[in-house]
């Protein structure tokens, strides 16, 4: 049971390869599971091996949440600077080096999303001082869904496999338990169990440390 | 009617539909409903489009390897760049006017007065924080190098480059600085031409050590070159330099 499992969990968090940049492929260059290694490894080329595959996927995810210009480039530097920093903590065998980035790349967006909210607020808060508006209770709501989306890509960077593969395939691809069965090989009983102890537990995690909800 | 099963719920949240019965169920049943809203708050936190994968690729412009080029050291450059027209921005040796990455002459310029403002506070003797760990037994000072305050500035101190017996090389910093409030000190090596660079590591007022990279040619990157940074992610060279000096290798 393990064993199969063990086979299948590459399949997990699939990101296509992008092979629509022309003249980024040659014949030489070890598959992506071996470019996961090797970046693992530390080894320099591969940092430009996995831009070449994978930089078009991050820039279109922070193309998606900024429009293009220089905040979305910004995301997709930080994404590699950040990998290559941290690739002491990426483990080839526990997920493909392009969902790994692509996970990067949410709490990236997801950073950039929170200090635009902050500022909004700050802003808000400085126009309604100046107009010294009476208080009435319309100091600006702190956004908790910023919040709550930083907590939740915190928690599911500490899930193991195949728990982590399994919720992300529901949040970020849409798929329904029974296609993420039919994907992962993993019987549709223990998906749905999956599931639910994921989201319990991802709600423990808000309910701990994000902000109470008005009743 | 019996409640729903849990693992009928976590679905429910994911909004799946459920079986006639169980979604009957859910509709009049407030105890049901409640813990499927409580599961969804989770689910609706990550539901935005942009995190969607794998959606539809976005090819970076050139720049955005030559900043990460800059920022990690990695003088390898992908083919895509290689080959395209125009200058390389991955190696500073060949940065032409259409380079992008140019750290020293920053966007971010306009932070030099701040963080001027910033330096005018108190300033921290080295001698008053200096608590060496270096014994002098485990390496080689092979070169000192003075580093004098930039104009304006209020920071200076010496480098000692010291070679270990492993062969391996480190820089041994004293930096005499204010302490940063929101800001923090970053040490680099620069070639002469202050194009090309390489980031050592986040330093502080007092002393130090820091590994200089295997490899690298100290006549090729003979500046030791401490700059201020803002808590901005942006790990490009600040364009905010406060100390500077020259290795005599």
């Amino acid at each position: 049971m393990t064993g199969a499992l063990a086979t299948r969990v590459p399949i997990l968090g699939s990101v296509r390869s992008v092979d629509s940049v022309p003249g980024t492929r040659s014949g030489v260059d070890p598959d992506d599971a071996e470019v996961g290694r090797r970046f693992a490894a530390g080894e320099e080329q591969s940092l430009v091996w996995a831009y070449e595959r994978w930089a078009g996927q991050v820039h279109g995810m922070a193309v998606r949440a900024f429009g293009p210009g220089p905040d979305a480039e910004d995301v997709t530097q930080q994404v590699f600077v950040a990998a290559w920093t941290g690739r002491a903590r990426f483990r080839p065998d526990d997920s493909p080096l392009p969902a790994w980035l692509v996970g990067i790349c949410r709490h990236k967006i997801a950073d950039a999303w929170a200090r635009r909210d902050k500022q909004r607020r700050e802003a808000e808060a400085a126009v309604s001082e100046a107009k010294a508006t009476p208080a009435g209770g319309t100091e600006p709501a702190v956004d908790t869904v910023v919040a709550d989306r930083m907590l939740v890509l915190d928690e599911l960077d500490r899930l193991g496999q195949p728990q982590r593969g399994i919720i992300e395939l529901a949040f970020f691809e849409d798929l329904t338990h029974a296609q993420i069965s039919e994907r992962t090989g993993i019987p549709l009983g223990t998906v749905k169990s999956h599931i639910r102890r994921t989201l319990e537990r991802l709600r423990t995690r808000l309910e701990v440390d994000g902000a109470a909800l008005p009743a | 009617m019996p409640h729903c099963q849990p693992d009928e719920l976590a679905l429910a949240a994911l909004g799946e539909p459920l079986p006639a019965e169980s979604a009957a169920h859910l509709d009049s049943c407030e105890c049901c409903a409640s813990e499927v809203s409580s599961l969804r708050r989770a689910v609706d936190a990550v539901a935005a489009p942009a995190f969607a994968a794998p959606g539809s690729a976005v090819p970076p412009p050139p720049s955005v390897w030559g900043a990460i080029a800059s920022a990690t050291g990695v003088t390898a450059v992908p083919d895509s760049i290689a080959a395209a027209p125009g200058p390389d921005t991955a190696r500073p040796s060949d940065e032409g006017p259409g380079a992008t990455v140019v750290p020293l002459r920053s966007r971010r310029r306009p932070l030099l007065l701040a963080v001027a403002a910033v330096l005018a506070g108190a300033v921290v003797g080295a001698g008053a924080v200096a608590v060496v760990q270096w014994t002098g037994n485990d390496g080689e000072s092979i070169t000192t190098v003075a580093l004098d305050p930039l104009p304006d500035a209020e920071a200076s101190g010496v480098a000692d480059v010291v070679v270990r017996s492993d062969g391996s090389r480190i820089l041994r910093l004293e930096l005499d600085a204010p302490v940063l409030d929101g800001s923090y000190y970053e040490i680099w090596l620069i070639d002469r031409s202050v194009e090309g660079m390489f980031p050592l590591g986040v330093v502080a007022p007092g002393t130090q050590t820091v590994e200089l990279p295997a490899g690298v040619d100290l006549a090729e990157y003979p500046l030791v070159d401490v700059s201020v940074e803002p808590l901005d992610g942006d790990p490009t060279h600040s364009g905010v330099s406060v100390a500077r000096g020259e290795i005599d290798a």
